[in-house]
């Protein structure tokens, strides 16, 4: 059985997800509404109850690719000066979903 | 049928609910009749990396206690010897200080120190330096320096102590010739013979009191496990350790002394044994093996070792032990209510229900840089009063409340470093006095009227160790961090705060520092270093999450006023965010490529917990 759920669910703030939820299973968030989920009985039906969207890995990776490219090439975007600012301005990097 | 009190001699306790936990027990196993449920808790005795002393060496005299322990004189490589033979480190519990140089040199001292770090003693050593020989003068510690007092009636080295500095006792050792079991009492003046020990025996272990005390271990032509208690007037022997062994070190009073390290005749040790009045049980090893090392505790639960010769070299390793049945804190994060202007670079102040955020960036307004303050309600954000300067990487007085904080520092997209220092009311903000210079990628702690301010960056001299502290009115300068580093977090009070973690040279650092008001002191560091997280808390309860290391991490370390635990993450990896709250009540909030979402941090502080016995 794979180890986690992906999918897509909009946050929409306070109950979204609870204490107890992250006690029930693995849940992580990534850029564009992307969750990946403990797949478990209690996991499977938090994502339901969010009408929440169910993707493969490889979908739910390409969300996140898509949006870490669109935020690279906001970055890029921006005049050199504020580009090479140690610290604040850093090009966002590549994630790869667990 | 046989019955588990019949097996064991225990039986399992029937309650309407959890009693409550003795943290003296090893364990506890109870049936909870409301519940259901077999209930437990189990002592946990472990060892734990600590500061370590100043130089490598060994043969040194170790007393005093976990929190407050001396290490005096020793032996060290060749080029560091004649620094050491006369050395004085003091233990604070997290660091190593100097403190003042013996009278004589003492490069065997081992087992021949008693007291405390304050009133402490030593005798009974070895020195090769000319003059050669025994060393038989009593020198006294008063916690700053040493003075010369009576010699012991039997000259000798390698021997075991015990007891305070107007009550100790001293037993065993080499002598010229030969190694005898001599035992002498010290009323903080004389010294006087009472009752040998039955074996006579080098190298060997002590603890307890001058009425109270355990001989163990050492070594004559073989190695002995054998172990003798004293009632004041004379030895008795009791159950040997598990482990023959001689050169190791021990700490406790009589009826809870741990041993731990030393050697035998092919290799050194690490490994502990507790004895509990009766009989000695195996427990926990050191990380490192070694001989001839030094050990401080006025308990067997709570003991450090320190230095000592792993058998190629001499180190300056402490590790400490603990026995404890306290578990550490735990939680969850649980989603709150989304930001109203999605952040980065943005910072808070207040509690989980009454938080405010202020400031930072969103690559998608024209400024980028905001103004706009948001109050949090425990449900949702709202918007506020804006700040009157537009700035990102400020620092707010983070143990303000959601209406009496300030901002101070910070920096334009520029960029412009900004000395702004603005007071907020819970609804608009108003300039105050500004900061000396501009800084930004600072920490900022305290209130509204008692503000702390350290670390960060300025145009020159670039990263900053300075603090600067806020009285209401005036900023005032205050002792430097340690390692100067930006980026970093806080929390707590004007004279009780926190500095942890950042960017220092040549990188992120673990470091983390405590403030008393004048001076900032190493302590125990996070697992993991990052910079841009966010922290919430007091100095001696915290939470600290996020940030980056070098991508957003989701991470959550909770402090207990000594150590760090790594507990449940955050749902969404995060840098750049703002936080507020405490230990067990904490907001994390924006961060990143500028989230909208927050999240709310539900813990339980450092306290006896049970668990629930399962059949899986």
């Amino acid at each position: 059985m794979a180890l986690f759920i992906y999918g897509t669910a909009e946050n929409t703030g306070k109950g979204f997800f609870t204490a107890e939820d992250r006690r029930n299973f693995f849940l992580r968030g990534f850029p564009g509404d992307v969750w990946v989920i403990g797949n478990n009985e209690k996991g499977a039906l938090w994502l339901a109850e969010k009408n929440g969207v169910e993707k493969t890995k490889a979908e739910a990776q390409a969300i996140v690719d898509a949006e870490v490219a669109k935020a690279q090439a906001a970055y890029d975007a921006l005049p050199e000066d504020q580009k090479n600012r140690p610290g604040f301005n850093q090009r966002p990097t590549a994630i790869t979903l667990p | 049928m046989t019955t588990y009190n019949q097996l064991a001699g225990y039986r399992v306790n029937y309650l309407g609910s959890d009693p409550t936990l003795n943290t003296g027990n090893e364990g506890q196993v109870w049936y909870n009749s409301t519940t259901g449920t077999l209930r437990s808790l189990v002592q946990i005795k472990a060892w734990s990396a600590a500061g370590n002393i100043s130089t490598a060496k060994a043969y040194v005299a170790g007393f005093g206690t976990q929190t407050a322990g001396l290490g005096a004189g020793g032996y060290a490589s060749v080029p560091l010897r004649p620094s050491t033979v006369k050395a004085t480190e003091e233990y604070s519990g997290y660091t190593w200080a100097a403190g003042g140089n013996l009278n004589s040199n003492r490069e065997t001292a081992n087992n021949g120190g008693f007291g405390t770090q304050t009133a402490g003693a030593i005798t009974a050593s070895y020195n090769s330096f000319a003059p050669s020989g025994i060393v038989s003068i009593t020198e006294k510690y008063d916690g700053t320096s040493w003075t010369a007092g009576n010699s012991i009636g039997t000259a000798r080295y390698a021997t075991a102590a015990a007891g305070t500095q107007t009550a100790g006792l001293l037993f065993g050792g080499n002598a010229t010739p030969g190694t005898v079991g001599a035992t002498e009492k010290y009323d903080g003046t004389t010294w006087t013979s009472t009752g040998s020990l039955n074996q006579a025996k080098a190298y060997l272990g002590g603890s307890g009191t001058q009425t109270a005390a355990l001989a163990f271990g050492g070594k004559l032509s073989s190695t002995f496990s054998g172990t003798e208690s004293f009632n004041g007037t004379t030895w008795t022997t009791v159950n040997n350790m598990g482990t023959a062994r001689y050169s190791l070190a021990g700490g406790g009073i009589q009826t809870n002394t741990l041993a731990f390290g030393g050697r035998t005749s092919t290799a050194n040790l690490s490994s502990t044994e507790q004895y509990d009045g009766t009989t000695w049980l195996s427990v926990s090893s050191m990380a490192t093996a070694r001989g001839n090392l030094g050990g401080a505790g006025g308990s067997g639960s709570a003991t450090i070792a320190f230095a000592g010769y792993t058998g190629t070299a001499y180190s300056a390793l402490t590790e400490e032990f603990n026995s404890t049945i306290f578990s550490p804190a735990t939680g969850a994060w649980a989603s709150g209510g989304n930001l109203n202007t999605a952040r980065q670079v943005t910072a808070g102040a207040g509690t989980q229900t009454a938080g405010v955020v202020m400031g930072g960036r969103n690559p998608g307004t024209p400024t980028l840089s905001l103004a706009v303050t948001e109050n949090y309600n425990g449900t949702s954000w709202t918007n506020s009063g804006n700040m009157n300067q537009l700035r990102q990487g400020a620092a707010a007085s983070n143990s303000g409340t959601q209406t009496a904080a300030i901002t101070f520092g910070g920096v334009s997209p520029g960029p412009t470093l900004y000395a702004n220092n603005e007071s907020y009311n819970g609804s608009t903000w108003t300039n105050l006095t500004a900061l000396p210079a501009a800084r930004a990628g600072h920490a900022g702690t305290g209130t509204q009227t008692a503000a702390l301010g350290f670390g960060g960056y300025t145009t020159a001299p670039g990263i900053q160790n300075t603090t600067l502290a806020w009285n209401g009115t005036a900023w005032t300068s205050g002792g430097n961090l340690n390692t100067a580093r930006k980026y970093l977090r806080g929390f707590g009070t004007q004279t009780a705060s926190l500095a942890i973690s950042g960017t220092a040279v040549p990188g992120r650092t673990t470091a983390t520092e405590s403030y008393n008001g004048t001076t900032w002191t190493s302590i125990t560091g996070v697992n993991t270093a990052r910079d841009f997280a966010a922290a919430a808390g007091i100095q001696t309860a915290g939470l600290f999450f996020g940030g980056s290391n070098p991508t957003a991490t989701a991470e959550t370390e909770s402090w207990d006023g000594t150590s760090w635990v790594t507990v449940p993450s955050m749902a969404t990896a995060r840098t750049y965010l703002a936080g507020c709250g405490n230990q067990t009540l904490a907001l994390g909030t924006g961060g990143s490529a500028a989230l909208a979402n927050t999240e709310e941090w539900t813990g339980t502080p450092t306290t006896a917990t049970a668990s629930t016995l399962t059949t899986s």
